[in-house]
């Protein structure tokens, strides 16, 4: 059995047939290998999977496929569509604000979904926001300094 | 990657089909509303599921309503909807409070109400704010539909009394009397929120001339399913809202619990936390009825 999905990915418009029993991190990373969306976890305890649907920050491994028709998925890889990065992953290189990387996909999506919806947050605000994401290096200090640089404060 | 194990997928876009779907797939067919429980439960195979009816192209189950004398919550609505809600932060700050420590952000982007309370986990945050705010389950099944109080939803771990093509539909909440107060406090591993509870604890208070005319006591991870702490109500009904009567209540309370020991903390923990989370939750709701006016 196959379900059909239309959603619009990264801007844009994708047609596909999956099979239903598939997460929507599964359909990205294997029928359409946008591989930046990292599984930790598989049981929506790390956040190394979340995605933007509809704009919001999920976690990707807890959504079946058919949740995804019609809805608009950004992963990391539609940060930057022409290979210009965005405020927050220029931020993120500026700091330093990684040490593997597993979870800096999340992070940045998760940190670029909360300025888009306040430009001023605080710091807690900004702990908040990224509360579902283990970073296992403890880079956090450096995340949060980069996400307050992308704000224009401390620059 | 953990797959999942092959299962038929419904997509139902009327109550009535969804009913006859889990009707027909039996026991082991089940209701996909957020998908953060079921999802796990199927990853790590802890539920046999067959089949997953998925409601959420069902009109009408998502939102927060104001019914002039409560507050309707459709089944669908996502947590983080419940935690921003301003009805439900005026009304019910109790459920304001528990949706807001609720897993994480992109957690509770997807996990629903509705979801949360058909799981029936003992560590359930919604459950026992829901039950001191007195609310109601609005259930349809194969004989229509009917209304019971979500305290009498839970009947084991991860067990409700509801039958498998039972669909949790709404919860409905009365609106509080005058003098009314509530809170919901929870201590997990991971700091603020997060985190599976240890335990967590929920009060509702109603306050009238300094006096408690009213209490219920809900707590989290502290037994099998949330559990009242009946005896602990009780000894405060007529007495002054004073930090004794609280201290006494909440020793009472904690010789109600009857908590397990496993992964997240030992039985004897649990037990001081039984006892601290509810004067915790106590003198919270204390001030909230008085931040909301009582006297």
């Amino acid at each position: 059995m196959t379900i059909h999905l239309e959603s619009t990915i990264n801007g844009r418009s994708v047609g596909i047939n999956v099979d239903p029993t598939l997460t929507l991190l599964e359909v990205l990373r294997e029928n359409l290998f946008l591989i930046g969306t990292k599984e930790g976890c598989g049981v929506g305890e790390c956040g190394t999977c979340v995605v933007l649907l509809d704009g919001t920050p999920v976690t990707s491994c807890l959504v079946l496929a058919g949740d995804a028709d019609g809805r608009d998925v950004e992963t990391v890889e539609g940060l930057a569509p022409d290979g210009e990065l965005n405020e927050v992953q220029q931020a993120f290189v500026k700091s330093g604000a990684f040490q593997c990387g597993f979870c800096t996909p999340a992070m940045v999506l998760s940190a670029t979904a909360l300025l888009r919806r306040n430009s001023s947050p605080n710091e807690e605000e900004m702990k908040q926001a990224l509360g579902g994401i283990l970073c296992r290096c403890g880079a956090y200090p450096k995340i949060l300094e980069a996400i307050i640089a992308a704000t224009g404060e401390g620059a | 990657m953990k797959r999942l194990k092959q299962f038929a997928y419904h997509e139902p876009t009327t109550l009535a089909d969804a009913i006859g779907a889990l009707a027909a797939g039996g026991p082991t067919a089940r209701v996909l509303a957020g998908g953060t429980d079921l999802i796990v439960d199927m990853k790590i195979d802890r539920l046999p599921t067959t089949a997953v009816v998925n409601i959420k192209r069902i009109p009408g189950l998502v939102g927060i309503e104001d019914l002039g004398d409560a507050t309707r919550i459709g089944a669908l609505t996502k947590v983080t909807d419940v935690e921003e809600s301003t009805l439900v932060k005026e009304r019910h700050p109790a459920l304001a409070a528990a949706a807001s420590i609720l897993a994480s952000p992109p957690v509770r982007a997807l996990a629903t109400i509705g979801g949360n309370v058909g799981r029936a986990s003992p560590a359930s945050d919604l459950g026992p704010a829901l039950i001191v705010s007195d609310a109601r389950a609005r259930i349809r099944g194969v004989e229509g539909q009917r209304d019971i109080l979500v305290e009498d939803l839970y009947i084991g771990p991860g067990q409700t009394s509801l039958a498998c093509s039972d669909i949790i539909t709404d919860l409905v909440v009365p609106n509080p009397s005058p003098g009314f107060g509530s809170a919901h406090v929870k201590l997990g591993k991971r700091g603020s929120g997060t985190d599976i509870a240890m335990a967590g604890a929920s009060a509702s208070i109603i306050i009238r001339n300094g006096v408690i005319e009213d209490c219920k006591v809900a707590l989290a991870s502290l037994g099998p399913t949330p559990l009242r702490a009946t005896i602990a109500e009780e000894s405060l009904r007529g007495r002054e809202a004073a930090e004794e009567a609280l201290a006494e209540a909440a020793v009472a309370a904690a010789e109600q619990a009857t908590p397990i020991g496993d992964i997240r903390a030992s039985a004897s923990y649990r037990m001081t936390l039984a006892r601290v989370l509810t004067l915790r939750a106590l003198r919270a709701a204390v001030e909230s009825a008085e931040e909301r006016g009582a006297s």
